[in-house]
């Protein structure tokens, strides 16, 4: 489960670089994450047409390469877009890949998806456990978190800001606007290509069911729950949005409620006093074991949405911004001091 | 940047069948300082965005320092030597003061080479090397990685690179009078303080020419002008600006719309009082009828 949250970590990363950084709403992210996937299933599944047994470590450049590839390919139609547009057209990206892996079982072997994709050695010892794994994927979440927070300290950082901010105006100060959005969609194709990796290798299996828009839709809600443009914001978002749901779903979570047995008591005698005035107004509570049955099927999202809303509209900034949004949300008259930029 | 002449050629540009400018012929030596006057609508501001490659005037030409630049993207004129700043002021509001002048220096900070493509390349380029598939796009990919890597690694090139920008940009701060505001946000500073960052911001992009669109726009005409530009171009060695204002402060010559063409524009005297008394600005802003009436004065 925390392997989930670190990988989702990774990608919520990449994707900040393209919305937090440079301004552009990409919901076809799960198009970079599914060519790093079968990039790693292509070439290692045994089950694939193309299997060359490599080893993880010789396709994570690859699975890299080949997603800022396909960034590219997004990343040249879509450049007069933006905003809303934007978003529709990223979105019909992340369709038309998850479709042609469908239909092109030639290849890929359709909905049947790829399996037995081997697991990496890292010096001779092969990365097995769930503990082992979290360990393997934190370590990338924390390389491409440095790497994505250099990035915005530099002078690649700045020219994104300012076309996020007035792309217009950032052409008349010398950036080459087309690059540097093309260069944003490469980068954080990149990263999403190397969640794809990972994500194969650690899963074994990959069909097209994996990769539907719902990725793409969790991915930036994790962004913008935790705070655009904000490294802590999108670890913080990561451990919400894909921790909670699940710990939801735990047997664990479910054999916990089952013990409140007592509340459920408390509460129907509550309910019992208030019955007593207006008499048939309310039912009792159903039995304690039961809810977590309820919690991991339909109240769960009922909850989780409602967090979400909540969040949104208490901290509309998100969770943890990053400071400089954290000064746009404060008001004109209590300028907070700003960072000062590394000299 | 040592000052650079710029030639405007019979420029017209065309939106649908609406004409915003016909034949525009005007020479900036230079060293000088120009204004461009005009009623509202008579096209200053799309004169300013044909020349800085906002617009792609759609007749005559354009040449800077002997070099045809019309047509050319916007950021290859800025690398060429024109800056210019916004009539609504158009700053990077959630950007800090500091950032907003660096990001003007960006071709000037060395760490991934040049974005000023050939100057060899034709002023109207083909709609396929339009797409930039193939012109310049594997030299800008390999810039681009090598730019990536530079700000991962942060090597002692880009440290240096990086160091000499941001004191660059507290030099030109201080000449336009916003030492100690560095860290604050641009949307936070006072109106006058946004015009002079806007100037920074401007200078900061090392220009030969530099176009102030309006920069005394809602500014008090009793109180000294916010853009010394003058002042601060030659603390940081720079430029004669150009400047269109609708002021009285700005020198100038002057526009004159008759339908449908509606600037022409030639050399310039200085005194603004003779300006004002010039038949043909009378009549731009006034009507023929003021001017048989003779007389009045400014407008």
């Amino acid at each position: 489960m925390l392997v989930f949250v670190a990988l989702f970590v990774v990608l919520g990363l990449g994707l900040n670089v393209v919305v937090g950084f440079a301004g552009l709403l990409d919901l076809g992210y799960v198009a970079f994450f599914a060519a790093g996937a079968y990039t790693m299933g292509l070439l290692t599944s045994p089950g694939s047409p193309i299997d060359a047994g490599l080893n993880f470590w010789l396709i994570l450049p690859m699975g890299i390469l080949i997603a800022s590839a396909v960034g590219l390919l997004l990343g040249l139609p879509v450049l007069p877009l933006r905003g809303d547009y934007l978003a529709i057209v990223t979105t019909g990206f992340g369709e038309i890949i998850r479709l042609f892996l469908i239909n092109r079982d030639d290849l890929t072997r359709g909905s049947q998806g790829l399996s037995a994709i081997p697991r990496p050695d890292l010096f001779g010892y092969r990365i097995d456990s769930f503990t082992e794994w979290f360990y393997f994927v934190v370590a990338a979440a924390v390389i491409v978190g440095f790497c994505t927070s250099r990035l915005r300290d530099s002078r690649i950082g700045r020219a994104w800001e300012a076309i996020r901010e007035d792309e217009d105006v950032a052409a008349a100060m010398g950036v080459n606007t087309t690059k540097y959005k093309l260069l944003a969609f490469a980068s954080g194709a990149a990263i999403g290509g190397l969640g794809g990796v990972i994500y194969a290798a650690f899963i074994g299996f990959i069909s097209p069911a994996a990769f539907s828009l719902q990725v793409s839709i969790d991915v930036l809600a994790i962004v913008i729950i935790g705070g655009m443009g904000s490294t802590p914001g999108v670890i913080l978002g990561s451990l919400i949005l894909i921790g909670v749901p699940r710990i939801l779903q735990f047997r664990e979570t479910s054999d916990f409620l089952a013990n409140l047995g007592w509340l459920r008591d408390g509460l129907n005698g509550l309910i019992g006093a208030v019955d007593a005035l207006t008499p048939g107004s309310i039912g009792r509570l159903p039995p304690a074991e039961t809810w977590g049955a309820q919690l991991a099927d339909d109240t769960r999202f009922i909850i989780f949405g409602a967090l979400l809303v909540i969040v949104m509209v208490v901290r509309p900034s998100g969770l943890w911004p990053s400071s400089r949004r954290r000064l746009e949300f404060a008001h004109d008259d209590a300028p907070a001091p700003a960072p000062v930029t590394a000299p | 940047m040592t000052a650079a002449e710029l030639i405007v050629d019979g420029l017209g540009m065309q939106f649908e069948g609406l004409t915003a400018l016909a034949d525009v012929t005007l020479r900036v030596p230079p060293g000088e300082i120009h204004g461009l006057i005009g009623p509202n609508g008579a096209g200053k501001t799309t004169f300013f965005n044909c020349l800085t490659g906002f617009y792609r005037p759609t007749s005559g030409a354009v040449y800077l320092s002997g070099q045809r630049i019309d047509g050319l993207p916007p950021h290859v004129i800025t690398g060429l030597g024109i800056a210019r700043t916004f009539q609504n002021i158009r700053l990077f509001a959630n950007m800090t003061v500091l950032e907003n002048v660096l990001v003007g220096q960006h071709q000037h900070i060395p760490v991934g080479g040049t974005d000023i493509l050939s100057t060899r390349r034709p002023v109207y380029p083909t709609a396929v090397e339009r797409l930039l598939i193939l012109r310049g796009f594997p030299r800008a990919a390999v810039n681009g990685v090598i730019e990536i890597a530079g700000a991962i690694a942060r090597p002692p090139r880009v440290r240096a690179a990086e160091a000499a920008a941001v004191s660059r940009a507290r030099d030109l701060l201080a000449a336009v009078g916003l030492r100690g505001r560095e860290n604050d946000l641009a949307r936070n500073l006072p109106y006058g303080d946004q015009r002079r960052l806007e100037i920074a911001r401007a200078l900061a992009t090392r220009p030969s020419l530099l176009l102030l669109d309006e920069p005394t726009a809602g500014m008090n005409p009793r109180k000294p002008p916010p853009w010394s530009a003058s002042s601060a171009a030659s603390a940081t060695n720079s430029i004669p600006p150009s400047s269109s204002s609708n002021t009285r402060c700005a020198s100038s010559w002057a526009s004159a719309k008759t339908s449908p063409s509606s600037i022409t524009a030639a050399k310039s005297p200085r005194a603004p009082v003779a300006i004002q008394r010039n038949p043909t600005v009378i009549e731009a802003y006034l009507g023929t009828r003021a001017i048989q009436g003779g007389g009045h004065a400014a407008p």
